[in-house]
């Protein structure tokens, strides 16, 4: 369950933006995983509320955007959805398809009232 | 108001992942690290290859458990340094743990040195360390549909061993489906079939490390001169 040390991540991310807010709350934190990455969005949901407790980020929402894996053919052009993380092409059968998205894994935004 | 912020979450353990590679690339050290779940065999790979390469180059390893220090002491009998990193309760290793140890090793000293991650199939995968290349230790008996259901360690690693394939008239594992499987997930991989009971295949993948180590070695004059 390595989502708590990905939200310890977060959380040093969101230190560094809020310590210059005084007065201020965050409500909203928008998080990009991708569909290949090791992390489980039930376990970040838990994991965010146990870092939050106590903080400027308490009762915040976790939105978590999540962004499928796609790649593209390098032999015949042909882009899409990579179903069950196969990297064959379905329409030419070869195995150089080119990852284009679905490894990422970022602190997108916070929204701060 | 909002904030946008757009900074990676694991960007933390990359610094310092990318500090440690600074780190080995300096002497030209070559670093693996060796992923799997509990009993794969990670260890026992390790001890039957490290008594072939110890014959060549001088061998360190570095070992991540989660309470204990076992595998440091079974390694530690086959005469290379060894640290052991508990990382207690954490299911992985960070990059700040390994720069922690460095200094306990004569790195200019060293040509190659193992990590052995904590055994895990999910865990490690996004944690880098450094590494040149990462290695997953799949035994054949955990059955052949793992490779679709853990994919990201088979597509981030450079080589695979299956491992315990002396077992292999015991189970139903499907060795086609495994190889078909891992190749569809990262056609670039290397794959090996060992038993570290027996002791087969294991000089073929030492074979193999060495060929990277000396690689690494052949480029470092030249990173030196352009300094
Ligand atoms: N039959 C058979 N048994 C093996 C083989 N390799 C390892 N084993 C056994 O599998 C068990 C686990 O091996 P370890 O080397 O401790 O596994 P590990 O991956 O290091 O385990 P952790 O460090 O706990 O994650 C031990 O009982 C080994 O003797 C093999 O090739 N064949
Ligand atoms: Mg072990
Ligand atoms: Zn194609």
């Amino acid at each position: 369950m390595h989502e708590m040390a990905l939200m310890a991540g977060v959380f040093d991310i969101i230190k560094q933006y809020t310590t210059d807010l005084e007065e201020s709350r965050v409500t909203k934190v928008t998080l990009v995983v991708g569909e290949m990455t090791n992390a489980v969005p039930e376990a970040l949901q838990s994991a965010f509320a146990v870092y939050s407790a106590g903080t400027v980020v308490e009762g915040a929402e976790l939105l978590i955007r999540e962004i499928p894996l796609t790649a593209e053919c390098m032999s015949c052009g042909w882009a899409g959805k990579t179903e069950k993380h196969l990297f064959i092409c379905p329409q030419c059968s070869s195995l150089g398809l080119e990852l284009k998205t679905g490894r990422e894994l970022y602190l997108e935004s916070l929204e701060v009232e | 108001m909002e904030i946008k912020i757009n900074t990676g979450i694991l960007s933390s353990n990359d610094q310092t992942a990318v500090e440690n590679k600074k780190v080995f690339d300096q002497t030209g050290l070559f670093v693996i690290n060796m992923m799997g779940s509990p009993g794969a065999g990670k260890t026992t790979v390790l001890e039957k290859a490290i008594d072939i390469l110890v014959d060549s180059v001088q061998v360190a390893v570095i070992e991540g458990d989660i309470y204990t220090s076992k595998d440091a002491q079974r390694i530690e009998k086959h005469g290379v340094p060894v640290k052991q990193i508990n990382t207690g309760g954490a299911c992985h290793l960070e990059a700040k743990m390994i720069s922690r140890v460095l200094a306990e090793f004569n790195l200019a000293a060293t040509q190659l040195l193992i990590i052995e991650n904590v055994g895990n199939l999910v865990c490690p995968v996004e944690f880098n360390l450094g590494e040149d290349i990462k290695i997953a230790v799949l035994s054949i008996t955990e059955g052949d549909d793992k490779p679709l259901k853990y994919p990201l360690l088979f597509r981030e690693s450079g080589a695979v061993i299956l491992n315990k394939v002396d077992l292999v008239d015991y189970t139903d594992v499907n060795m086609d489906v495994l190889r078909r499987d891992i190749i569809r997930i990262n056609p670039g991989i290397q794959i090996f079939e060992v038993s570290a009971r027996t002791g087969r295949g294991i000089g073929e993948w030492v074979q193999w490390l060495l060929e990277k180590v000396k690689e690494k070695k052949i480029r470092l004059p030249k990173n030196r001169v352009f300094l």
